[in-house]
């Protein structure tokens, strides 16, 4: 079947449908919406990040060596302490030994004196450091170490005076007994109480590093944990970014946090390469439509100049004629004229409308009008080769999402690949057919002499051509297939030489409303 | 011999034979028209013409091929190709098949006229 000629109706591109937010802002636009969106959220750098948790691991390490300080200052502070303790509890020892023998030399009783008033100093002076117990025996023992200094000083100063030795009155001495087995009875009991503390301290000292171990190993864990998450999902992510970009897909990056950090930087910069290369590939597609109308040269001149000749010539019977023609003839003549021109302004407006830029991108279409306006276009093409069309696509198809004059591009390449693989005629099939919930696909097959295997795989390069020079551009699958990869479809092409290719070419249905 | 005031006009566009019937007959040419290249050369294997005006491209038989079947069959027949994009690969290929002219469309009917009647006289002699 030929497809029908006339009017090439608008595709719905230009009637109003509901607008697509997205779709209706201008490419600047859509890049500033993005870059904002990445930038507007709070910043949480991960240099930040990692200055806080070194200080945090830094603090922590100063805390503990202060505590260790302080254990040890109080270790020591408790061995000062119980040495005292221990050598008062000797030397009031010593001194009820050598009151038992009645033997005490002036020497002696003046050193135990003195190193009782050591110890009481070193006991008032210590007082906060001693435990509880020891604090609250400390009055009953200064009470005691005094009533022994008392006694034994009377005893030294009446010795002196004396010039001899002195001696207690039997009620003294036992006073004096007394209280100094007081003494010791307390002080032994501090040392006891003491050595137990300190043996605590020391306890503490052993298992205190194996809990710092412990818990910075908890903290190192938790670090590693966010920074490995901080780093490798943003990767990853960028990963899947880079791969969808090498298919053609440049729709630009979006927040996928609550914070921003140096990845978002990244996101900026990659959307700003986005922009850039997304509109360095509008420029090609649009240089690829302008050359396929260049290759199609011969015939647009064909078709243009065979209504031209005919207004030409038949304006030139009625100059010639003009007496000899009834008014019937004149009639004739002026109506091939009007068509014929009508004609010509025909082929001017389809080329016209196909190398126009659209203004909004995706809206739903049909995709019979797409592929009859395409004939169209690359009728003259056709029969000028000799090509015949077998159309098989079902008017009830759903409509596809795209944007008309791309998908009008990617046809006629398809339709001008088939025709030039056809030189000396054949039959150019175009079917389609619905895929499944998601898509439409489009058959275009030809019986040309099919695509060696070993080249099949560069066919979609751009620049690879099999054409003389002049002839091809080598951009038509190439543009294409970034078209239909853009559009959200998939473009496939299977080959038997000899016998003819099949391109497959499938899209997104739109959602109807 | 063909007789040399017998014209034959091919082109698939009939608006081009409908002008060109009146002021070829005028100039004195008995003229016969065809749309269709095949139809064409059932006719010229029927009757060698004087002079043939052929159009380049069209469906089925091009111009090309008419030209070499009438320098096989009627070597005597002098041929005029009007085509509507003139190359000079086919204008070249015209002329190594012994076409007497290349005009390009859009003609001059005037002009047209003159040819035919330059080329039957060529043929005449
Ligand atoms: N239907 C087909 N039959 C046979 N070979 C084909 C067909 N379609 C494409 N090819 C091969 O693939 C190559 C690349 O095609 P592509 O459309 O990208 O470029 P081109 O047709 O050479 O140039 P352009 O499309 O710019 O005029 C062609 O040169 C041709 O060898
Ligand atoms: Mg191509």
């Amino acid at each position: 079947m030929q497809p029908a000629a006339g009017r090439s109706s608008d595709a719905p591109a230009a009637s109003p449908g509901a607008p697509h937010d997205r779709e209706a802002l201008n490419p600047a636009d859509r890049l500033q919406r993005a870059q904002h969106a990445l930038l507007s959220r709070r910043r949480l750098s991960i240099r930040l990040r990692l200055v806080a948790s070194l200080l945090l691991c830094f603090c922590l390490c100063c805390a503990f060596a202060a505590a260790a300080k302080d254990l040890l200052g109080r270790a020591r502070g408790k061995l000062n302490l119980l040495q005292t303790i221990e050598r008062l509890d000797d030397r009031i020892l010593r001194v009820r030994a050598f009151e038992d023998e009645g033997i005490l030399s002036g020497t002696d009783i003046d050193k135990v004196l003195e190193g009782a008033r050591d110890a009481e100093d070193l006991f008032r002076k210590e007082a906060p450091a001693l435990q509880a117990a020891d604090r609250e025996v400390l009055p009953a023992l200064l009470a005691h170490l005094g009533t022994c200094r008392r006694l034994l000083t009377a005893v030294t100063t009446q010795g002196r005076e004396r010039g001899g030795f002195g001696v207690l009155t039997p009620t003294q001495a036992g006073e004096l007994r007394h209280a100094e087995a007081e003494a010791n009875r307390l002080l032994e009991a501090m040392i006891r109480r003491e050595r137990v503390s300190l043996s605590a301290i020391f306890r503490f000292a052993e298992t205190g590093p194996l809990v710092l171990v412990g818990i910075l190993l908890l903290l190192f864990a938790a670090i590693t944990y966010c920074f490995a998450k901080a780093l490798v999902n943003p990767i990853r992510r960028f990963e899947g970014y880079t791969s969808r970009i090498a298919v053609g897909d440049f729709s630009l990056i979006g927040p996928a946090r609550r914070y921003r950090d140096e990845f978002s930087d990244l996101a900026v910069a990659v959307n700003q390469m986005l922009a850039a290369l997304q509109e360095q590939q509008n420029r090609l597609v649009k240089g690829a439509r302008l050359a396929v109308v260049g290759t199609m040269t011969s015939g647009i001149a064909h078709e243009l100049n065979n209504p031209l000749n005919n207004i030409s010539i038949t304006a030139e019977t009625l100059m010639e004629e003009s007496t000899t023609l009834t008014d019937e003839d004149r009639w004739r003549l002026l109506q091939d004229i009007y068509f014929e021109t009508e004609r010509a302004s025909e082929i001017v407006k389809s080329l016209l409308d196909f190398t126009r830029q659209e203004k909004r991108e995706m809206v739903p279409l049909e995709l019979g009008e797409i592929i009859l306006s395409t004939l169209r276009l690359s009728q003259n093409e056709m029969n000028i080769n000799n090509v015949t069309v077998a159309y098989d696509v079902p008017p009830d198809l759903p409509r596809i999402q795209g944007a008309a004059n791309q998908l009008r591009q990617v046809f006629l390449n398809l339709f001008l690949n088939a025709i030039q693989a056809m030189p000396s005629g054949g039959v150019l099939g175009v079917s389609a057919a619905v895929r499944d919930q998601a898509g439409v696909c489009v058959e275009v097959h030809d019986e040309g002499a099919g695509i060696p295997a070993e080249i099949l795989p560069r066919i979609f390069d751009p620049f690879f051509t099999t054409k003389e020079p002049g002839k091809g551009t080598g951009l038509g699958l190439s543009v294409s297939s970034s078209i239909i990869k853009k559009l959200g479809g998939d473009i496939q092409v299977a080959s038997e030489l000899g016998k003819g290719t099949t391109v497959h070419v499938c899209l997104p249905r739109a959602e109807e409303q | 011999m063909p007789d040399n005031t017998s014209v034959m006009v091919l082109d698939d566009e009939p608006i081009v034979g409908d002008r060109l019937r009146p002021a070829l007959a005028k100039g004195g040419f008995d003229v016969e028209i065809f749309t269709d290249s095949t139809a064409a050369i059932e006719r010229l294997k029927q009757k060698a013409f004087g002079v043939l005006v052929t159009d380049m491209k069209m469906r089925g038989p091009s111009g090309m091929d008419v030209l070499r079947f009438v320098r096989e069959h009627a070597p005597n027949t002098q041929v005029i190709v009007i085509t509507g994009y003139a190359t000079i690969e086919t204008s070249h290929e015209a002329n190594a098949l012994g076409a007497y002219q290349f005009v390009a469309k859009p003609f001059k009917m005037k002009e047209l006229v003159k040819l035919v009647e330059k080329a039957s006289k060529l043929t005449a002699s």
